[in-house]
């Protein structure tokens, strides 16, 4: 009697561990079959589960004749530049507050950037484009880039100083006082214990720049700057994108932050419940 | 120069960008909140009192009792199944067995992607002719003919939801796992000594530890999903007949579609508003919890 019980307990945790995973892969199944479909079996009856052949037609035709190789290029420069950037901008930043000697100072100014982490982008994006649009300053992926930048400083000077906090400062006050600079304490002794905090940092832009839509559509509006969000965006209104073009292009959309979680995930976990948990 | 003075110029870069690209905007932004501000018609941008409002509560095609319903529908059912299912499937990871590193991969990975883009792959699922929803329905002989998940009104909401549910589940499940396995062991020992069964030990030991994180998650993440259009905005843009519009693809649609900026702006006031208030009840609650009143 106990064994079954025991044997119907884990018959019922399988199943249900099954049905979270199919229910999560779900999206990528089809997404993928869908963008290796031809364009008659695209739309046929009965639809089909798996694709008859492997057709890359969709692939092509997308970085041929819809430029995604162009698309894939600015985003991967905005990302990989904002994210650097915003990193160096906000490691600085979080250090800072971290050791600076007055409380009240520190608690002020994270108070200040706790607040602007309530503001969503896309309440920003309006003030913002007239703002630049009065400068010329619009459909340019460096300013772009620079608005992403502040964007998600304010998240990582908190992640950050908190996690300078936990770091001992005993360390660097034997480094001051034999005449290193504030400077090469953060670069030669903080820095290199922080690696599992950067990576969490920067893992954490390079996915939130990379799917942003709002921004990018608002700001870039011809085609060679366009990201990959704000092209998709336009395919949907593009005559002569069918869905397996749209898949393709949406397949190229999604792997990269996907392949930075699959990598990052310990780290990206590790980085999200620091401070959720009490120890 | 003093080291504080150096670590505080450390700290102005940050200071200046969140000034100039953050401060200096929500005040320009409630300003225009008060403006007749069209792109059709640069020339003609003067204060207009409380008109944009007026016109947003009284409009016919969007509904503004409607939308609130939505936005309350959108956040409270997506909030209440993204809770249960993420704790869920916290609980189920909690122990461990071969290979949960890489199950835990593969269910938390939507936290990574794209609302946007992962939208338009579910707008493909719920298609009413070709999607693979209808599709399997009708090889289970279900239905004969596609349902128009997201052109049916009766359907349409439902389905942004889903979809939203299915992109929060992650954030819940990471955080409470965390928490879950903070909880000391010996906290259970000493239930199970008592007699107390798995469900009692659940409600009597786990929940009572990890309440402040499930106080924080659940608040937190109230107001991210409030102010998260990407999914209904790949999905819907807010159709059909309004049914599946928010506050925030409402401002989107202002935007975008009739670019008049006087009343997005309004209602991106009306957002802020809610916000402010929401933000204000957050940190008593927070103070509370920290208290251990709560």
């Amino acid at each position: 009697m106990k064994k079954l019980k025991i044997f119907l307990r884990s018959l019922l945790k399988f199943m249900a561990l099954g049905g979270y995973l199919i229910f999560a892969l779900i999206p990528l199944y089809w997404v993928l079959i869908t963008s290796f479909k031809g364009p008659k079996e695209l739309y046929t009856f009965p639809i089909t589960f798996w694709p008859k052949s492997l057709d890359i037609e969709n692939y092509k035709f997308l970085f041929s004749f819809a430029n995604f190789g162009i698309y894939f290029r600015n985003s991967l420069l905005v990302s990989l530049g904002a994210s650097f950037g915003a990193l160096i901008v906000s490691v600085l930043s979080g250090y800072g507050l971290s050791r600076i000697g007055s409380k009240k100072l520190s608690n002020g100014l994270l108070l200040a950037m706790y607040l602007t982490q309530m503001i969503p982008g896309f309440l920003l994006m309006l003030p913002l484009f007239l703002m630049l649009s009065k400068f010329g300053m619009i459909n340019n992926l460096f300013v772009l880039g620079i608005i992403y930048i502040d964007m998600v400083i304010a998240f990582g000077t908190i992640m950050s100083k908190g996690f300078f906090d936990r770091i001992p400062v005993s360390l660097e006050e034997a480094a001051l006082i034999d005449g290193c600079g504030t400077l090469e304490v953060l670069y030669r002794i903080v820095l290199p214990v922080s690696l599992p905090a950067i990576m969490a940092i920067f893992s954490f832009f390079f996915v939130n720049i990379w799917n942003e839509l709002f921004l990018a559509v608002m700001f870039l509006s011809s085609n060679d700057k366009m990201t990959i969000p704000a092209a998709l965006n336009s395919f949907i209104s593009k005559a002569g994108i069918s869905w397996g073009v749209m898949s393709a292009g949406l397949v190229v959309a999604l792997l990269p932050t996907i392949i930075v979680f699959a990598f990052a995930q310990k780290y990206i976990i590790a980085g999200l419940t620091e401070g959720a948990v009490k120890e | 120069m003093s080291r504080n003075l150096k670590l505080f110029i450390m700290v102005l870069p940050t200071i200046i960008l969140l000034v100039i690209f953050t401060y200096i905007p929500i005040g320009q932004e409630i300003q225009i909140a008060f403006e007749n501000y069209n792109l059709y018609n640069l020339s003609n941008i003067y204060f207009n009192g409380f008109d944009n409002f007026i016109d947003i509560f009284t409009s016919v095609d969007f509904n503004f009792a409607q939308i609130v319903l939505n936005t309350v529908i959108w956040v409270v059912v997506s909030l209440v199944f993204q809770f249960t299912l993420g704790f869920g499937l916290a609980l189920l990871l909690k122990k461990p067995f071969k290979g949960r590193g890489i199950y835990s991969g593969l269910v938390f990975y939507p936290w990574a992607v794209s609302g946007f883009a992962i939208g338009l792959v579910w707008a493909w699922i719920f298609n009413g002719q070709f999607g693979l929803i209808n599709g399997i329905l009708m090889r289970l002989g279900i239905i004969n003919q596609g349902i128009g998940f997201l052109s049916d009104p009766h359907f349409a909401l439902a389905s942004v939801i889903v979809v939203n549910i299915w992109y929060g589940i992650p954030f819940f499940a990471i955080m409470l796992l965390a928490a879950l396995q903070s909880v000391p062991e010996e906290l259970y020992e000493a239930a199970k000594i008592d007699g107390a069964g798995r469900f009692r030990r659940l409600v009597n030991v786990t929940i009572p530890y990890i309440r402040p994180t499930i106080a924080s998650t659940i608040l937190l993440r109230t107001m991210w999903i409030l102010n998260f259009p990407d999914i209904i905005y790949a999905m819907t843009n807010g159709g059909p007949a309004n049914s599946t519009n928010t506050l925030a693809n409402y401002m989107i649609i202002k935007m975008y579609s009739f670019y008049n900026y006087g009343q997005a702006a309004a209602i991106g006031f009306i957002i802020m508003s809610i916000l402010m208030i929401y933000a204000i009840i957050y940190l008593s609650i927070f103070s509370r919890l920290e208290r251990g009143i709560i």
